[in-house]
């Protein structure tokens, strides 16, 4: 028998995400959280993160303002976007035993990957999550937090490596 | 980055002429973004070989930064463009 998956081939070029009821909880609250970030402005790291300089050189201070300007824009739509598709994919789970499960369309997978690749790069930059290995006290305020982080890196790594094939 | 779960065994790519490629697109370590997420996003944007992405984000985890990419200014500010969309770290300059 195969290994258990979390994202498996559905028919018609779907992947099928399987989630245990608190794991959906979970992921219902990031499209919130996602939101509060673009509205924050590029003073908050997080925002920074998510909306990147495309010039450090500081003569390019004139480009750097039209890319801010026209691009990013393009950007923050593209993410909205992708929220759109996620939030509407929830509202497809049904139920399959102890699981929930969600039929995602290529299209909601790009959006989901989107999401979560956000969500991390958002938790990252407010944990300050470095490459070394962390040890966090259990009575660490961010206990939860890291929890979370170290999840969604999991439920990532799992829709990568079945992209990757 | 973070967790290498590609394996790779790397010969090198050959380098192509920069003359009348004067902008350069640079993509940074940073200690969230996946390695696995990277070379998909590599290969994704790009239509680089598993092979030439891997090498890449090896080249990107290993010595902080490499150029993914090339050529005008146009064309490299959509490269950023789609790399900070998908939500790497990216940045262009001017080819020394």
């Amino acid at each position: 028998m195969s290994r258990w998956k979390r994202f498996r081939a559905g028919p018609d070029d779907t992947l099928v995400v399987s989630l245990a009821p608190e794991e959906m909880t979970l992921l219902l609250q990031l499209p919130t959280e996602l939101r509060e970030v673009f509205d924050a402005p590029t003073s908050d790291p997080a925002a920074a993160r998510l909306f990147p300089r495309a010039y450090l050189d500081p003569t390019e201070e004139e480009a750097e303002s039209e890319y801010e300007a026209l691009i990013q824009p393009d950007l923050l739509r593209q993410r909205l976007d992708a929220l759109e598709l996620v939030t509407g994919s929830f509202t497809r789970a049904v139920d399959a035993g102890e699981w929930r499960e969600i039929a995602l369309t290529p299209d909601d997978v790009a959006a989901w990957l989107g999401v979560l690749n956000d969500t991390r790069l958002v938790l990252g930059t407010r944990l300050g999550i470095t490459e070394e290995e962390r040890r966090v006290a259990d009575d660490d305020p961010n206990v939860a937090a890291y929890a979370v982080y170290d999840w969604l890196t999991y439920l990532q790594g799992e829709l990568v490596d079945q992209l990757l094939g | 980055m973070t967790a290498a779960p590609v394996e790779i065994r790397e010969p090198e790519v050959g380098e192509e002429t920069t003359a009348d490629r004067p902008w350069m697109v640079i993509v940074w370590n940073d200690p969230v973004n996946l390695m696995s997420y990277v070379v998909y996003v590599f290969q994704k944007l790009f239509g680089y070989s598993r092979k030439k992405a891997t090498k890449l984000m090896r080249q990107v985890h290993e010595e902080g930064r490499a150029v993914v990419s090339d050529g005008t200014r146009e064309k490299c500010e959509a490269d950023v463009a789609r790399l900070h969309a998908h939500g790497l770290w990216a940045t262009m300059e001017h080819d020394a």
